[in-house]
C-alpha cells in the first residue's frame, strides 16, 4: 500500500493507521515492561526504586494491568484491520512467510560468508521485518492468554492446580523477557542502528522512506510500485 | 560459730538481761528522745568525702510508714542517746526470708562484696519512709517499682563502670513497650512490671538456670499472665520441642521481643504482618536448623519470591504472612492432621482469602522452590527460556555480524544494498 510521492522521491511505508499502532505498542510495551520487570526483579534496587515510583505494589499492578487492557484493544483493533480492511489484507499478503523467506535466509547467510554471488532481493518485508512481526504476535498471545490466568486468579483457581498458576507466571515474565530481547537487539537493530538507516528510519514517524532506499534494500517491492506506475 | 563471735554473744546476753531487768539503768532512747537530735532539720555529718549528709528524720513521715507504730531501736538496735556511727540496719532480722532471697540475688552477692552501687533493702524500699508494696505511695507499688528499677538501670554512668550490665536502652524500652504502656498511659495494674517477670528479691540474669527469665522458663513466666497463649503454644511444635529438651526452639521473647515488645499490630513489631517473615526466618533460613531438624529449607526465599512475599515487603499486609497459613502459638508440623498446610487442610487454609480455591487448586508444593527435585515444571521452563533467550541474543549478534561483514563486502564492490545514508 505504497504511494510515490514523486516531488519528493518518497515512497509512504506506514499509513496513519498503521503509525498509530504502531506507537501505541511502543508506549504500552514500554508500559508493561518497566512495570512487569520490576516485578520479576523486585529483589534488585532498580527494580524496588521503580516498583516506590509506580506507587506501591498495588498501583503497580493497576498501571500494567491498564496498560494491558489497551494493548489488548490495539491488538484487536489490529487483527480486525488486518483480516477485513483493504489496506491491512494487502499488508498480510506482504506479511505471509513464505517458502522463499527460508531460502532468502540462507541465501544472505551464504551471501555474507562469501559463499554465494548474489545476495537476496526483498520485497516489501524481508525474512528479517516477518521474524520480527511473527515472533512478536506470537510471544503477545502467550503472554496475554498466561496473564488473564493471573489476573483473573479466582476464576483460574477453579480450573487450575496451583502448579499451573506457577508455570503461567513463569511463563509470563520470561515470555516477556523474550519479547524485550528480540526488540531490543534485532528491532532497534533492523530501525536504527542499521547502517541503511542509522541513526533511524523514519517511517515510524513520517511513514515516507526514499524511494532509492527501497531499490536498494527491498528491490521487488520498488519494482512493483515501478511497474504499476507508481514511482 | 565461731570462737570469736562467743565474747561478744555473751555481752549481748548480758545487755539484754540489764534491759530486761532495769530499763531505768539502761540508755534505750525513746522515739521522742531520738526525735530530741533527729527532729532538727539542720543535723548533718560531714562525710569523709567532703559532703554533708542530712541526719533529719521526718517524724511524721516514719509515722505513717510500714514501721511507724514501733520505735526507732527497733532497727537501730544499738542506738543510745547520744551516739557515734551506728551498725547498718539488718533488715533480715525481721525478714528472713527475704534476706536469704536477697543474698542469693546478683544484687545481694555484690551487695556482700561491698559494692555501694547495688541496691540494699532501702535502695529499692525506701528507710524511714517505708510503705506496704500494695499502697500507692510505694516505692515498690506496680505504678512506681519501674521507676525504682530505672532509677540505676537507666545510668549510663552505670551501665559504663558495669561491663556485664544491659544496655540501659534497651532496659529503658520498656517504658514504650506495650507493657509500659499499659502501666504509665492505660494505668493497668495487670500489666507486666519489672518484678512480674524478673523476681524481686532473688532476682538472677537470664543466662543462669535458676533465673526467671531463663529461656527455659520464658513460656511458664509469660504464660502467668497469658495463659490461653500458653496453652496453645505448649500443643505448638515449638512448645514440645523446648520442653523435649531442644533448648533453640522458640520462646516467646525470640518472636515477641522483650523489653521492646509491642502489639502485633504495630508495624515496628517483629510480629507484624510485614515483620513476621524476617522473624520466622531467623531460624527457618538457618542451614544448620534446617538440617538438624529436618525441616524443609528455603522457605523464606521461596516466600518472598511469591506474590505473597513480594506484595507483604512492600506494605500490602493482607497478603498471607508465615502465620497466616501456618498458625501462630499453635503452629504444628504439617504432618499433623490438625495443621493448617496439612495438605488435607490446604484447600480450607487457601480458602481463608481464596474463596475459589478448592482441592484442586491446592496440587503442587505452596513453596516453589526452583529445582528439578522440587518444582519440575517451572525448573524447565525456566531453563527453556533461559537456554532459548541466550541463544537469541547469540544468534542476533552473528546474524548482525555476518551482515556488516556482507554489506562491507558489497560496499566495496559498489554493489546494490551497500548504500549507507538517510534512508
Amino acid at each position: 500500500m505504497s504511494r510515490a510521492d514523486l516531488a519528493s522521491g518518497q515512497v509512504i511505508r506506514m499509513s496513519l493507521m498503521f503509525r498509530l499502532q504502531h506507537l501505541a505498542l511502543t508506549v504500552l510495551l514500554c508500559v508493561l515492561a518497566v512495570t512487569g520487570f520490576a516485578l520479576m526483579y523486585h529483589e534488585n534496587a532498580l527494580a524496588q526504586a521503580l516498583i516506590r515510583l509506580e506507587g506501591g505494589v498495588h498501583n503497580r499492578g493497576i498501571i500494567h494491568r491498564i496498560a494491558a487492557v489497551l494493548l489488548m484493544a490495539n491488538v484487536v483493533h489490529h487483527l480486525f484491520y488486518m483480516l477485513f480492511s483493504r489496506e491491512g489484507h494487502l499488508e498480510l499478503r506482504d506479511l505471509i512467510i513464505r517458502r522463499r523467506d527460508i531460502d532468502d535466509f540462507f541465501q544472505s547467510l551464504r551471501y555474507n560468508l562469501g559463499m554465494e554471488a548474489v545476495y537476496p532481493r526483498f520485497g516489501k518485508y524481508g525474512y528479517k521485518e516477518k521474524f520480527q512481526y511473527w515472533g512478536a504476535a506470537a510471544g503477545i498471545v502467550l503472554v496475554a492468554i498466561t496473564g488473564f490466568m493471573l489476573w483473573a486468579e479466582g476464576f483460574s483457581m477453579v480450573f487450575f492446580p496451583k502448579f499451573v498458576l506457577d508455570l503461567a507466571m513463569v511463563i509470563h515474565g520470561y515470555q516477556g523477557m523474550l519479547a524485550f530481547v528480540i526488540l531490543f537487539f534485532w528491532h532497534l537493530y533492523n530501525v536504527h542502528l542499521h547502517p541503511s538507516v542509522f541513526p533511524m528510519n523514519p517511517s515510524w514517524i513520517t511513514g515516507r522512506v526514499s524511494a532509492e532506499w527501497l531499490r536498494q534494500e527491498h528491490p521487488l517491492e520498488y519494482e512493483k510500485l515501478k511497474e504499476e506506475g507508481l514511482l | 560459730m565461731n570462737r570469736m563471735s562467743r565474747p561478744f554473744l555473751a555481752a549481748a546476753v548480758a545487755a539484754v538481761a540489764l534491759f530486761v531487768a532495769g530499763p531505768a539503768l539502761a540508755a534505750t532512747p525513746g522515739v521522742s528522745e531520738c526525735m530530741d537530735c533527729h527532729g532538727d532539720k539542720t543535723i548533718e555529718k560531714t562525710l569523709p568525702g567532703g559532703g554533708t549528709l542530712s541526719l533529719y528524720v521526718d517524724l511524721a513521715t516514719y509515722r505513717q510508714s510500714l514501721h511507724g507504730k514501733g520505735s526507732c531501736v527497733t532497727c537501730h538496735d544499738d542506738a543510745k542517746a547520744p551516739h557515734d556511727k551506728l551498725k547498718p540496719v539488718n533488715c533480715g532480722k525481721c525478714h528472713s526470708e527475704a534476706e536469704k532471697s536477697y543474698a542469693g540475688s546478683s544484687h545481694g552477692k555484690m551487695h556482700a562484696k561491698g559494692n555501694k552501687d547495688v541496691p540494699g533493702c532501702d535502695g529499692c524500699h525506701g528507710k524511714h519512709d517505708i510503705l506496704k508494696s500494695g499502697n500507692p505511695g510505694s516505692k515498690t507499688f506496680r505504678f512506681n517499682i519501674v521507676g525504682t528499677c530505672l532509677k540505676c538501670h537507666k545510668d549510663r554512668a552505670l551501665e559504663a563502670r558495669y561491663s556485664h550490665l544491659p544496655d540501659q536502652k534497651l532496659i529503658a524500652a520498656y517504658e514504650q513497650s506495650v507493657h509500659g504502656m499499659a502501666v504509665k498511659k492505660s494505668g493497668l495494674t495487670g500489666s507486666a512490671v519489672c518484678p512480674d517477670c524478673h523476681g524481686n528479691h532473688g532476682i538472677l540474669p537470664a543466662d543462669q538456670p535458676k533465673s526467671a527469665t531463663h529461656r527455659q522458663n520464658i513460656p511458664t513466666l509469660c504464660g502467668k499472665c497469658h495463659a490461653g497463649i500458653l496453652e496453645q503454644y505448649e500443643k505448638s511444635v515449638h512448645g514440645k520441642g523446648l520442653r523435649g529438651g531442644i533448648a533453640e526452639s522458640p520462646v516467646c521473647t525470640d518472636c515477641h521481643g522483650e523489653h521492646t515488645i509491642v502489639k502485633a499490630s504495630d508495624p515496628s513489631s517483629a510480629v507484624s504482618a510485614r515483620n513476621i517473615p524476617k522473624t520466622c526466618s531467623a531460624c527457618h533460613e538457618k542451614e544448620g536448623i534446617s538440617t538438624r531438624y529436618a525441616i524443609p529449607k528455603k522457605r523464606f526465599s521461596s516466600y518472598m519470591d511469591s506474590f505473597h512475599g513480594i506484595a507483604v515487603e512492600y506494605g500490602m499486609t493482607k497478603a498471607a504472612n508465615c502465620s497466616s497459613c501456618h498458625g501462630v502459638h499453635d503452629i504444628l508440623q504439617s504432618g499433623d492432621p490438625a495443621s493448617p498446610v496439612n495438605p488435607a487442610n490446604l484447600p480450607k487454609t487457601c480458602g481463608k482469602c481464596h474463596p475459589n480455591a478448592g482441592p484442586n487448586f491446592a496440587k503442587g508444593a505452596v513453596h516453589v522452590e526452583v529445582s528439578p527435585k522440587k518444582a519440575m515444571g517451572v525448573f524447565a521452563v525456566r531453563m527453556f527460556y533461559t537456554i532459548f533467550i541466550s541463544a537469541l541474543v547469540i544468534l542476533f549478534v552473528l546474524h548482525v555480524s555476518l551482515e556488516l561483514y556482507g554489506r562491507w563486502n558489497r560496499r566495496r564492490r559498489g554493489e546494490q544494498g551497500g548504500k549507507e545514508g538517510p534512508s
